[in-house]
């Protein structure tokens, strides 16, 4: 890709991407069996697949054919994940290792894991299937909620050329509640993050996913979320990414269950040349669904997004409503945005299906009338800038982080070229 | 008259996009500690053009001439210098700001006004007293800047942030226009609760109305952009008797000129 330097060699490390490999550390771990064919089915389709090339719509801007995967030495070690958060009566918020040695949460790793995102689906996602070395699990019991957030922080190794490949597993019985919080730092070292976050929500349940992308100015993250909802349950995701060279997630809901709503809210705010790709579906199958997508960006120096989201409204989901937004705010005259909201209905049976996206600089006369009150002008765009995040800021709703990411919004912007 | 607030020396000024209309063709203008000036004319007249090229807009490029506020020559200086050194304009039609609450706004200007952040405590106090002072819910400074107002709060949302930031000249861009009855005298009582002998203001208008709750000391009428008569409040009496055309006439203007 043209905005960044790729500095590994490819294939350095394609060893520890093989199969027989993947095979002799999960051996060594001590990993269940079903557990290490899964791994090595991963590891084979790693193998056999390619590079996503921009021919693929959702890879259309993103070029990552010049980028080895390989050319990353996967982490081995465990600790630069953790998982906090108080758990509910027969509740678990832990490593997977940790729940695959339990028999009840074991077994529940076993249906779940890998159920939602295939290995085989692409090349980033299977390396994940293969490598992940630390994973997160989350169990909610029926009827019962987690009276804190769980929080999953990933602190970054220090030294370049590394990859991480974090795994996140909920699993929420019905009428439960759960709020999980992916809080994400680097250092400045060139790193490669791909994860993979499958989100089980059982009927009348309330999930919601933040994620706090404050990663270092050369990690490049390529994330897939996907969730399945069923009868009524209610799955929110809020991403706010600050920073990394790229940041690619793609947010999946499938609205499986009637009445079932999904949002999905993202905020990136750019400087440099970070690049970032919001790839958004959500796919209405079961009748009443109701989605609604919100994708802002904030562009500073010369950063760049992009937004590809498909709304689908399968013909089984009769009185669907959904709503589709992207919204691009150029900082400065060498930011770019490509916007592609897409609608397809199915049925002839919606209530409402809405889309929109603009890309555009900001407000002169909004820009006046901060000035006039004494702002200048940076000031003043870093209060617009907040405001124009609002939308997503409120949907994070966990206490104190709200703040602190916003507080993280006016501090990158107090240096940005704007 | 001790040194005045605010001096307007021949200035002339056009829209920076267009720099052939000249819009402001040459007005002196001295408003002193304590007094209320009023300027009046008829539409089209320039009145906003000199509100907002007072207050810094980039919108307008002085051609000539000088803007002097507080005894310093502040032409070429940025709206928000000039803010910070005391100025405040209430706009005709105050911007949407989505997703800043009125709090939000209000901190961030005070902090650049005063170059300090004011500890929570003392401002909810300032800001609860001003609040009452203009009949204001205090839910009302929790709603986005501006989102979703109506025109009379628009209106007091402006003499809001002309109570907290307590400027040396508050100059009142069409503050009346679209007001009914109850809400005009709401911003007026709130503008004369807000009034010292230390503040300058300056109220522009089309009509007279909001002379009848804020006495001014002088009324200027600007027509085409010139100042062409100034005198005391009779002279808004005699506007309102009478509207601008025996004015317009005398100096031989055809009102077509004028709103052209």
């Amino acid at each position: 890709m043209a905005e960044t330097t790729i500095t590994t060699t490819a294939g350095t490390h394609a060893a520890q991407y093989g199969e027989d490999a993947v095979v002799a550390a999960a051996t060594t771990r001590g990993e269940p069996d079903w557990l290490r064919d899964q791994r090595a089915e991963a590891a084979r389709a790693f193998g056999a697949l390619p590079m996503p090339t921009p021919q693929l719509r959702p890879w259309k801007y993103t070029d990552v054919t010049a980028l080895a995967i390989d050319g990353y030495a996967p982490v081995t070690d465990a600790g630069w994940m953790r998982v906090q958060g108080g758990t509910p009566a027969r509740g678990f918020a832990g490593t997977i290792a940790d729940a695959i040695a339990d028999a009840d949460h074991g077994e529940r790793v076993r249906t779940h894991l890998g159920s939602m995102v295939r290995a085989t689906e692409g090349k980033f996602i299977a390396a994940n299937a293969a490598l992940w070395r630390t994973g997160a699990f989350v169990y909610v019991p029926r009827g019962q909620a987690f009276a804190t957030p769980v929080t999953v922080t990933l602190e970054a190794p220090a030294e370049a050329g590394r990859a991480l490949f974090p795994r996140v597993l909920i699993v929420a019985e019905p009428a439960s509640e759960v709020t999980v919080v992916l809080r994400n730092h680097s250092g400045d070292a060139d790193l490669l993050v791909s994860a993979v976050v499958e989100i089980i929500a059982g009927d009348d349940t309330n999930v919601r996913l933040v994620l706090d992308g404050r990663w270092g100015d050369a990690t490049r993250e390529f994330t897939t979320v996907r969730s399945r909802l069923g009868r009524a349950a209610h799955v929110q995701t809020a991403s706010l990414a600050i920073g990394g060279a790229l940041v690619k997630q793609t947010v999946e809901g499938l609205l499986e269950g009637e009445g079932s709503t999904s949002s999905i809210r993202g905020a990136a705010l750019g400087g440099r040349e970070q690049h970032f790709d919001f790839v958004t579906l959500q796919d209405h199958i079961g009748p009443k669904t109701e989605s609604d997508v919100e994708i802002k960006a904030a562009l500073a120096g010369a950063s760049k997004s992009i937004y590809y989201g498909i709304t689908r409204v399968e013909e089984t989901a009769a009185g669907a409503a959904a709503n589709q937004v992207n919204r691009n705010l150029l900082l400065s005259g060498h930011a770019k945005a490509d916007s592609d909201p897409v609608l397809e209905i199915l049925t002839s049976d919606v209530i409402r299906c809405g889309h929109g996206a603009t890309v555009g600089p900001v407000d002169e006369e909004a820009l006046f009338y901060l000035q006039s009150r004494g702002l200048d002008r940076r000031e003043a765009l870093q209060l617009l800038v907040a405001g124009f995040f609002r939308s997503v800021l409120k949907d994070v709703n966990v206490p104190g982080l709200e703040d602190e990411l916003e507080a993280a919004v006016m501090a990158k912007l107090a240096t940005a070229e704007l | 008259m001790s040194e005045p607030i605010l001096e307007l020396r021949d200035l002339k000024v056009s829209i920076t996009d267009q720099r052939d209309t000249q819009i402001i063709k040459g007005v002196d203008l001295k408003i002193g500690r304590g007094e209320v000036h009023a300027l009046m004319g008829p539409n089209g007249s320039g009145k906003s053009t000199l509100a907002t090229t007072i207050a810094g807009s980039p919108s307008y490029t002085v051609d000539s001439g000088q803007v002097i506020f507080k005894g310093e020559d502040i032409t070429a200086l940025k709206a928000d210098a000039r803010a910070r050194m005391g100025l405040f304009l209430s706009f005709q039609y105050p911007t949407v700001i989505p997703g800043v609450t009125m709090v939000n706004l209000l901190r961030a200007a005070m902090k650049a006004r005063t170059g300090t952040d004011l500890p929570p405590r003392e401002f909810l106090v300032q800001l609860r007293a001003t609040l009452e002072t203009l009949k204001m819910d205090e839910s009302f400074a929790r709603r986005y800047v501006n989102d979703g107002f109506s025109g009379g709060e628009k209106k007091r949302a402006e003499i809001l942030q002309l109570g907290m930031l307590k400027p040396d000249l508050a100059i009142l861009d069409e503050t009346d226009s679209g007001l009914d009855v109850d809400a005009l005298r709401t911003v007026a009582e709130g503008v004369n609760a807000l009034r010292t002998p230390e503040i300058g203001v300056l109220i522009i208008t089309h009509y007279q109305r909001i002379l009848n709750y804020i006495t001014p000391d002088f009324v200027h009428v600007l027509v085409a952009g010139r100042i062409v008569r100034s005198g005391g409040p009779e002279l808004a009496l005699q506007i309102e008797e009478n509207g601008y055309d025996p004015i317009l006439q005398e100096l031989g203007i055809a009102e077509e000129a004028v709103t052209a």
